[in-house]
């Protein structure tokens, strides 16, 4: 008597014709998700960490300030100083009525040097603001 | 009788689809840049020039100030950092049933040589106290946290535990 082992008949073959698809879905996805980063940022600096973190929902209305190890401020593509903030801004939120000024503050910066900023920002009926901050885990 | 050419199948081949699809993938993936913008809300005051000030009673205030080199001092008496969410939170809550001119409010004020850091961290405490109590107070009265809740429940609960916190301008070194 001849022993058989028993094999199946179907093909041993993973489908790949519809791997283009699934791969096309995927990169749909990261199109669609993808920002690429419109502005360069000049200054150099490292966020604070906080627990008490809420995000932003709306992208759009977003304009940022950012703050550097040495003080720097930028707003947009360029370096500004501490007196021009307020026209800047103040053009800003006549275009955008309800803006809020996400600040990037360095962590190591003065508190006065804030407040100073705040202080220009109130100037200019900037009132929403949003302290940026990593997520601390 | 002659035989006719067998015509090739017209077909494009798409066996190299996936890896061109792959290669843009790839491209995209490494270009993404998922950042969330997430912080710290506040909403500074209008700016007035001349301030009328008001008088707030004692137990109203919560008042935190941040010297220099990073000492804590709340309502006077000297406590660490990590401290400020333990200590807030029952005074937030004593005040849940008080009508809104009577809710707690937390004044933040710094030197003008604090460090950014030290600032956060304690308006993190303080917002991190606010955001316990909202979800302690939704947990017992709808059973969900605060961030489950739709939004009329939402604003209730809003009503009875608002975020007040005052940013006081520091005061100047001489």
């Amino acid at each position: 008597m001849k022993f058989e082992k028993k094999r199946s008949s179907t093909k041993q073959e993973i489908p790949t014709a519809s791997m283009p698809d699934i791969i096309f879905m995927l990169l749909l996805f990261f199109m669609v998700t993808t920002t690429l980063r419109e502005v360069e940022v000049l200054v150099n600096y490292s966020l604070p960490e906080a627990k008490a973190i809420e995000k932003i929902e709306n992208r759009r209305l977003i304009s940022y300030i950012w703050v550097g190890k040495d003080g720097k401020i930028q707003i947009n593509d360029s370096l500004v100083k501490m007196e021009e903030i307020q026209g800047i801004m103040y053009t800003k939120r006549q275009a955008l009525p309800n803006v809020i000024v996400s600040l990037r503050i360095d962590k190591n910066t003065d508190m006065g040097y804030v407040t100073d900023i705040q202080q220009e920002l109130r100037k200019a009926f900037c009132l929403r603001i949003n302290y940026s901050a990593n997520v601390k885990i | 009788m002659i035989k006719k050419k067998k015509t090739p199948e017209a077909t494009i081949p798409t066996s190299s689809m996936a890896d061109i699809a792959f290669l843009l993938l790839i491209f995209f993936l490494v270009a993404t840049v998922i950042d969330v913008d997430s912080g710290i809300g506040m909403t500074l005051p209008e700016f007035i020039e001349d301030i009328e000030t008001v008088e707030v009673p004692k137990d109203r205030m919560a008042a935190i100030l941040i010297n220099e080199t990073g000492d804590v001092l709340l309502d006077g008496q000297p406590i660490s950092l990590f401290q400020i969410t333990a200590t807030l939170k029952p005074r937030i809550q004593s005040k849940i049933d008080l009508p809104k001119n009577k809710k707690l409010i937390v004044s933040l004020k710094t030197d003008r040589r604090t460090v950014y850091n030290a600032y956060i961290q304690a308006l993190d405490q303080v917002k991190e106290a606010f955001f316990e109590v909202r979800d302690e107070y939704s947990n017992s009265k709808f059973g969900t946290k605060f961030n489950d809740l739709d939004e009329t429940s939402q604003n209730e609960v809003k009503e009875a535990v608002p975020i007040i916190i005052s940013i006081a301008e520091p005061e100047k070194i001489k």
